[in-house]
Parts: C-alpha cells; sequence; structure tokens
C-alpha cells in the first residue's frame, strides 16, 4: 500500500521524467544517427500539419515584401544585363566564344534553424527530387554560405561556413593566395595555411577555389578584414562573411557540376 | 487529452508562421499548469499530465531545439514542482494569484534555460527572449483567467 503511494506522487513522477530527459539528451548527443532519425521522422510526420501554416507564412512575407523586392530587383537585374553587355562585347572582341550556362541554381526555402545550432546549419524545403546533391554549394545574395550535407526527397540540411567542421578551399581574389576557410561555431571566419610574409589588406575578396564538382570556383565567400596572431608560419586571416548570415530566409542552391569529375 | 494535442500543434503552426521574428511563448506548459492545478484533478491524472509535458516537449525538442530531452525535462519538471508547491502550502493559499505566480515563474524559468543554450549574438538571443515572455503575458493572463472561472465553477 506504501509503495502504491508513492508512486502515485506526482514528485517522484517528475524525477524521474527529468532524469529520462537527460538521459535521451545524452544517447542523442552520443548517437548523432539515431538523433537525426528522429527529427526526420517528427519533420515528416509534421509536415501535413504545419503546411498550411508556411504557406500562410509566405503569402504574408512575399505580399508585404513584394513592393520593396520588385523595385530592388529591378534595378540589380538593369545593373547586372549592363555588365553582362559589357561582358559580350569584351569577349566578342577577343575573339572568345561564350559559352551556353548549362548549370542552375535551385532557390530553396529555409524551414528550420536551430537556435542553439544558429552557426552550424539549417535545413531547407528542397532534396533530391529538386536536383539538390550532397556537397552542392549553396549561396545567399551571390555569396557562399554553406554546402548540402545531407539530401532526403523533399528537404536536405545545410552546413553553414560558419561550422567549425566546414573547410573549404578558397583564393584571395586579388594576389590569388590560396588557403582553407573554416569557422568557429560563433559566426567568424578564418582564411587558414596563408604564408606569413604575405601581405593581404583589409577589404581583399575572397572566393572558393576549385574543390569538388558541386562547388564551382570563384563563388565570393566575403572580404578580408584584419589578421590573427601568426601560427606555425601561417597567418589566420579574419574574414567578413558577404551574405547576411543571421537573415537567411531562402537560399540558392548549385545545382549543376555533373560533368565535371 | 485532445486539448493539449490542440495547444501543441496551436503552438507548432505559431513558431512555423513566426519562425525567423520571434519564439513562441510555452503555451503548451500553460496549459498543462492550469490543468494540473485545478482543484478537481486528481494526483493519478497530475502524473498523466506531467507524462504528456515529457512527451510533448520531447516533441518539440525534435522539432526545434536541437537538444532532445531539455524541453521535455523541463516541461515535467516544472509541472511536477508545480504540484508539489501547490500541494505544500495550506488550502486558502491556493489562490489565482499563486497560480499566475507560479505560471510566470514556469515561463521564465523554461524561456531562461533555453536562452542560454542558444548560440546566436547575445543580442539578438536576448531580443528574442524578451519578445517571448513580452507575448507570454497576455497568455498569463488569459490563463489565469480561465483558471479563476474553471475553479470558481469547482469550489
Amino acid at each position: 500500500m506504501n509503495i502504491l503511494d508513492r508512486e502515485l506522487r506526482p514528485w517522484l513522477h517528475g524525477v524521474i521524467s527529468v532524469l529520462l530527459g537527460f538521459c535521451v539528451l545524452w544517447a542523442m548527443i552520443t548517437f548523432p544517427e539515431l538523433h537525426n532519425t528522429f527529427v526526420d521522422g517528427v519533420n515528416n510526420i509534421l509536415y501535413y500539419p504545419e503546411k498550411p501554416a508556411i504557406e500562410l507564412r509566405d503569402i504574408v512575407k512575399y505580399s508585404s515584401n513584394w513592393v520593396l523586392e520588385r523595385s530592388s530587383l529591378r534595378e540589380r537585374v538593369t545593373k547586372l544585363e549592363l555588365q553582362n553587355r559589357a561582358m559580350s562585347e569584351e569577349l566578342q572582341k577577343a575573339g572568345i566564344k561564350v559559352p551556353v550556362p548549362k548549370e542552375g541554381n535551385v532557390t530553396a526555402k529555409i524551414t528550420l534553424r536551430y537556435p542553439d545550432d544558429w552557426w552550424q546549419g539549417f535545413r531547407i524545403d528542397k532534396g533530391s527530387s529538386d536536383g539538390i546533391k550532397e556537397g552542392a554549394a549553396v549561396t545567399s545574395e551571390g555569396f557562399l554560405i554553406g554546402r548540402v550535407i545531407r539530401v532526403d526527397r523533399n528537404y536536405s540540411w545545410v552546413q553553414m561556413i560558419t561550422s567549425s567542421s566546414f573547410l573549404i578551399a578558397a583564393a584571395v581574389d586579388e594576389t590569388r593566395d590560396l588557403g582553407v576557410i573554416n569557422g568557429d561555431d560563433r559566426g567568424n571566419l578564418t582564411l587558414l595555411y596563408v604564408p606569413e610574409e604575405r601581405k593581404l589588406k583589409n577589404g581583399m575578396g575572397v572566393s572558393t577555389s576549385l574543390m569538388g564538382r558541386h562547388v564551382p570556383p570563384g563563388i565570393p565567400i566575403g572580404r578580408v578584414i584584419g589578421a590573427k596572431e601568426s601560427k606555425d608560419g601561417f597567418l589566420p586571416i579574419s574574414i567578413q562573411a558577404g551574405a547576411h548570415l543571421t537573415q537567411l530566409y531562402s537560399v540558392e542552391v548549385y545545382s549543376g557540376g555533373d560533368k565535371i569529375e | 487529452m485532445i486539448y493539449l494535442i490542440a495547444i501543441w500543434l496551436l503552438q507548432d503552426f505559431v513558431q512555423v508562421f513566426l519562425m525567423g521574428f520571434f519564439i513562441v511563448p510555452n503555451i503548451y506548459l500553460m496549459l498543462l499548469l492550469m490543468m494540473s492545478l485545478l482543484p478537481a484533478t486528481r494526483k493519478e491524472k497530475q502524473i498523466i499530465l506531467i507524462w504528456a509535458a515529457f512527451a510533448g516537449g520531447l516533441i518539440w525538442d525534435f522539432r526545434w531545439t536541437n537538444l532532445p530531452g531539455m524541453t521535455a525535462a523541463l516541461n515535467a519538471g516544472l509541472v511536477a514542482a508545480a504540484c508539489f508547491l501547490w500541494y505544500k502550502i495550506p488550502a486558502q493559499g491556493r489562490t489565482v494569484v499563486f497560480f499566475t505566480f507560479i505560471l510566470i515563474a514556469s515561463i521564465l524559468i523554461s524561456g531562461f534555460a533555453h536562452f542560454a543554450l542558444w548560440t546566436v549574438p547575445s543580442q539578438v538571443a536576448l531580443r528574442q527572449f524578451f519578445v517571448q515572455q513580452f507575448l507570454g503575458v497576455p497568455l498569463v493572463i488569459v490563463f489565469s483567467l480561465i483558471y479563476w472561472k474553471v475553479s470558481d465553477r469547482n469550489v
């Protein structure tokens, strides 16, 4: 009777549930694959109940931004058209044949970005059925912001350039110095392995270097904003990301590159 | 139980709608606290509500927090602690004012625990935290009023 009475004490169940919660937390941190399975399962189940909210959100967001976006996009299109025309003229003068673009970008919306994993990654609403491939470059406003690391049929996960496990070959536009871009999980970027005798100036651009079939070279990443303390003959360079990494709502995923191996 | 599922889905719906702007207050926890502290609620039902808090929190974690088990532990712990505290004070003290105090304390603890584990820049996180608590104020008033009406009927 005493045991039964004890079993009916809410505080005891509270203690057990708190301990169980921490056990779950430990298990999920220890076995990330299990965590991913559960996250994907829950997200798949909630896909349909959440669909009206996503649609409603898009309607509100796009209708409120429509006028502003339209005028800024028109300006941008005009500018790009002029640049494109000038470049075509120069190429024609030089006798270089302009290749027809065979690849494109897939525009995707961000459907999940964990506050506690803010600088590491996010989920987008496009997957393998939309032509997304693992390793593909992800850009925003023309700047590299990450790479696809996991692809499902209808959604994908993106690892951001600010993640400490993100490494990508990059080159300084003005000097062609090569290095590796790495994040620190706190929103900062560093260009590693630049010899310390190289004098890089603030404001110099940094772009991707050829590293894989899904990350084309020449995608802008950001600008040099300073140098850190020299280490082992190399000078880590602080980079400011070109994209607004705290204000990401939709991104472009590079869908080309299949023919280059 | 149907109310709990409905409120959980409503909270999720609102969070999807407001994603990127602010974080929705823990409406599910507020409902659980209200249901568990009503005069007519027996211990057996409180235990069910504690585990409902755990289950709802766990699914929320898998959907939104990336720390699976944290919201589950927080929700269940807070409901259990509220029940424990509620029955530790004399019956005359179990008023709507005390219920409101428990509600505010619980959502502040829950909100602060999440805030402490975010890696977003402190200014952004702080703004999100304050907006979340600010949005919780009308909900606290609504839940307190409901509690007042329902408990009055039960007395």
